[in-house]
């Protein structure tokens, strides 16, 4: 009495797993020549799980309100068994993802894979991105900190910008005209359960676009040719490839441990480096504290409104470079992928990512 | 107007600006010259400012209304004379002031003798550290000869605490709630300090070993934390080994597999 | 080719069995964690006492208290004479209510009654009120 091929053979008599699972598995085959940054995916679907999970487990002793959410952390932090451990894994977590999303990008950008017919796959994926800093920016207000109250106050501010109804803006995402109990339990519903909603479809359809069109073959080697387009829809064979389980399947889980031993190597040895002293010290609203920045991955945008004389100028050049990006596919349509056969765009490329570090170094010491 | 206020101070808030310095007393003497402005200055460098003690909580008068900001009926009391000081600064440093009036010190005040002002100056107060009692300060009445002595009867315990102090400090950038330890450290701290303002060599050397003790006990809790931060350490060490090692035998069954591609 | 294979395979099966390994590992090294997070924690502990303040209680008055997590009460049935009862109805579990003018207990739940020494008097109870110890000391009673 074999169980699991009984239990197998009934869903399969059922649902027809057995062809699914084959035409996910071993009869989806995959370009002989895919690099590591395939993987970076996975890395962070799996990073992704790792946060609902520690996430889901804050929540069970965290409480959201202004007069007790500073000492629920603190609770979970010295009292509760391994409480440390989920809250760190969840605060490096956080920042690994941006990392790991950010890698994810510039591979993609490099190989030219948001060209068609992946333009859905590309802005669906911008989207994440930025469903993962909104992500970031609630979750940082929970603790009720000094860091949190003044950096959401810093970071909302920034809206205000806007011509005419700013003020009105900035009012209504802090629920009141400075941060207090109201955005605490805005951003609250958002950070538990309206985000998570939202980026698990986002990343169902960014999955089913990845599969539908088919996955890119590598820009590389002399064989390559760039891909001629017929009328209608064409899904992108590659017959003679490698099956994606187990040959790729475990070059998944491989990068999946390296990321693993990234976080929590970072969480037992150095988790004060995404903890600022102001974190630890109960919000205040009356005391601003000296040299308030928001987190590493806004400083971009932080710096970016200070070299602009007008705040509306900084909103506007940073909403133009977005926007850029967003429709990249769109801009950039020629169908060449090799990455040496597009100067123009590898200029911007470099220039766009020393930009990014430049105005990031910048913000941290301005 | 409430409305019209209302909004300005909305506005003060998300300048970021701190509420302390808003007092109508700084308001006022900030503009003044010489020796009406100067306090302002050295109060705000003072260990007072850094904990929101403000002009008012020792001079008395209403911070928020210009009008009654130096009224006597809002309980303002003007600079003390020299030899008030003592029950001027003695209103919250209950302890200090008894065991200071007790002391060769405090018994010679109304000879001239010296007062708090004289050792911890009036505006620019600092944190209180065993350096306030050294060579320059003490000789301005008699020889450093007994002043030594008291510093080497305190010094050991005055480095305990600091060393104590430090590693508090040093478990709370880590996010280990430090609280109880702190206030019992805080509270241990204040009880020895005022002892210093006895002047009195042989009373210091002999609380001095009640206080090991006392330290002593905060000391072995430090220590219980920071094994455990370490156990913590090793234990992330082996998982970190784990994660790699299986991320190392996942790439040689990838590399077994490319090698039949 | 078939040698490679071969050996390929059963280096595989052996990196598979120590990759199972470590996962298996890891597995429980995070599931601990997890376990002893969620699992209720012993806030006081199973045998711990409560004091109550001696004066709360009124001569033929009842009050409720906290004890070792679910609720109970003292009694005063004479001047200097204390009685602690569990508060649980012994029925399904509903805490009962003090009915004064009566002296006596309620279920609020299917009607349960209990005396004032936790005997039962009538209802779907089938058995009386647990009874704690209860000692005096100064101003103090203490429970259990």
């Amino acid at each position: 009495m074999n169980i699991p091929k009984l239990a197998v053979d009934w869903l399969d008599n059922r649902l027809g797993i057995k062809d699914l699972i084959y035409q996910n598995m071993g009869g989806y085959k995959l370009p002989r020549n895919v690099n590591i940054w395939y993987t970076m995916g996975s890395v962070v679907l799996a990073l992704l799980g790792l946060q609902f999970l520690t996430g889901i487990m804050l929540l069970v002793y965290y409480v959201p309100d202004t007069e007790k959410a500073f000492t629920s952390v603190t609770a979970i932090m010295n009292e509760v068994p391994y409480g440390w451990l989920f809250r760190y894994l969840h605060v490096v977590g956080s920042n690994l993802i941006i990392i790991f999303m950010l890698l994810h990008m510039m591979s993609v950008l490099f190989m030219g894979s948001y060209k068609r017919p992946r333009e859905l796959t590309w802005i669906s994926g911008f989207t994440l991105l930025n469903l993962g800093m909104v992500f970031c920016l609630t979750g940082y207000l929970l603790p009720w900190s000094q860091l949190s109250f003044w950096a959401t106050t810093v970071a909302t501010d920034a809206a205000g910008a806007v011509p005419f109804i700013g003020e009105h803006i900035v009012a209504f995402l802090r629920g009141g005209p400075s941060v207090g109990a109201p955005t605490l339990g805005r951003f609250f519903a958002l950070h538990v359960m309206v985000l998570p909603l939202g980026l698990m479809g986002l990343v169902g359809f960014h999955l089913f676009c990845v599969r539908r069109a088919g996955i890119s073959q590598p820009p590389f080697g002399d064989s390559y040719k760039p891909r001629l387009f017929g009328e209608g829809f064409e899904h992108e064979h590659h017959p003679d490839g490698v099956p994606f389980h187990p040959n790729y399947t475990i070059k998944d889980v491989s990068m999946v441990f390296f990321a693993l031993a990234a976080l929590v190597a970072i969480s037992f040895y150095a988790p004060w480096l995404f903890i600022p002293p102001e974190a630890l010290v109960p919000a205040d609203p009356f005391n601003t504290p000296e040299h308030i920045k928001p987190e590493w991955y806004f400083l971009w945008a932080y710096q970016t409104l200070k070299i602009f004389p007008s705040k509306l100028l900084g909103l506007a050049a940073q909403g133009v470079a977005m926007t850029f990006i967003a429709l990249l596919p769109f801009i950039d349509f020629g169908s060449e992928r090799r990455p040496f056969k597009r100067p123009l765009f590898l200029t911007c490329f470099f220039l766009g990512t020393l930009l990014f570090v430049g105005l990031s170094i910048w913000g941290h010491y301005s | 107007m409430m409305r019209i206020l209302l909004s300005i101070l909305v506005v003060l808030f998300l300048c970021g600006s701190v509420l302390a310095d808003d007092t109508v007393c700084i308001q006022c003497h900030a503009g003044q010259e010489g020796r009406l402005s100067a306090p302002v200055e050295l109060w705000k460098t003072s260990v007072h400012a850094a904990n929101g003690i403000s002009c008012h909580d020792c001079h008395g008068g209403d911070p928020t209304d210009f009008g009654m900001a130096m009224d006597p009926s809002k309980g303002f009391l003007g600079a003390p004379a020299y030899a008030d000081v003592p029950a001027f600064c003695g209103r919250c440093h209950l302890g200090v002031r008894e065991d200071y009036e007790s002391s060769a010190h405090g018994k010679a005040l109304k000879r001239g003798g010296p007062q708090c002002v004289m050792c911890h100056s009036n505006h620019a107060v600092q944190k209180a550290s065993i350096e306030l009692i050294n060579e320059k300060s003490c000789t301005r009445c008699h020889s450093y000869e007994r002043a030594a002595k008291v510093k080497a009867a305190i010094s050991t315990t005055e480095a305990n605490i600091q060393q104590l102090e430090t590693q508090l400090g040093e478990l709370h950038r880590v996010g280990i709630d430090t609280k109880k330890l702190s206030g019992k450290l805080f509270a241990g701290r204040n009880d020895f300090r005022r002892l210093f303002h006895t002047v009195d060599v042989e009373k210091m050397e002999a609380e001095t070993a009640g206080f090991a003790t006392r330290l002593g006990k905060i000391g072995t809790q430090i220590k219980e934390i920071k094994d455990e931060l370490s156990q913590r350490k090793m234990v992330g060490g082996l998982v970190v080994l784990l994660l790699l090692a299986g991320g190392c035998i996942a790439m040689l069954i990838r590399k077994s597999y490319h090698e039949e591609e | 080719m078939n040698e490679v294979s071969e050996s390929n395979k059963q280096r595989r099966t052996f990196l598979g069995i120590l990759l199972g390994g470590v996962g298996v590992v890891l597995t429980g090294v995070f599931a601990w964690p997890i376990f002893r997070f969620l699992a209720p924690r012993d806030t006081g502990g199973a045998g711990a006492q409560v004091r109550v303040k001696k004066n709360l209680i009124k001569v033929g008055g009842a009050h409720f208290f906290d004890f070792q997590g679910r609720p109970a009460v003292l009694l005063q049935p004479r001047a200097g004479s204390f009685v602690a009862l569990s508060a649980v109805c012994t029925h399904l579990g509903c805490i009962v209510k003090w009915v004064n003018d009566k002296g006596e207990f309620l279920c609020p739940c299917h009607g349960g009654r209990f005396s004032a020494e936790g005997l039962v008097l009538g209802g779907p109870p089938p058995k009386a009120l647990t009874t704690y110890s209860v000692k005096i000391e100064d101003t103090d009673l203490v429970v259990g």
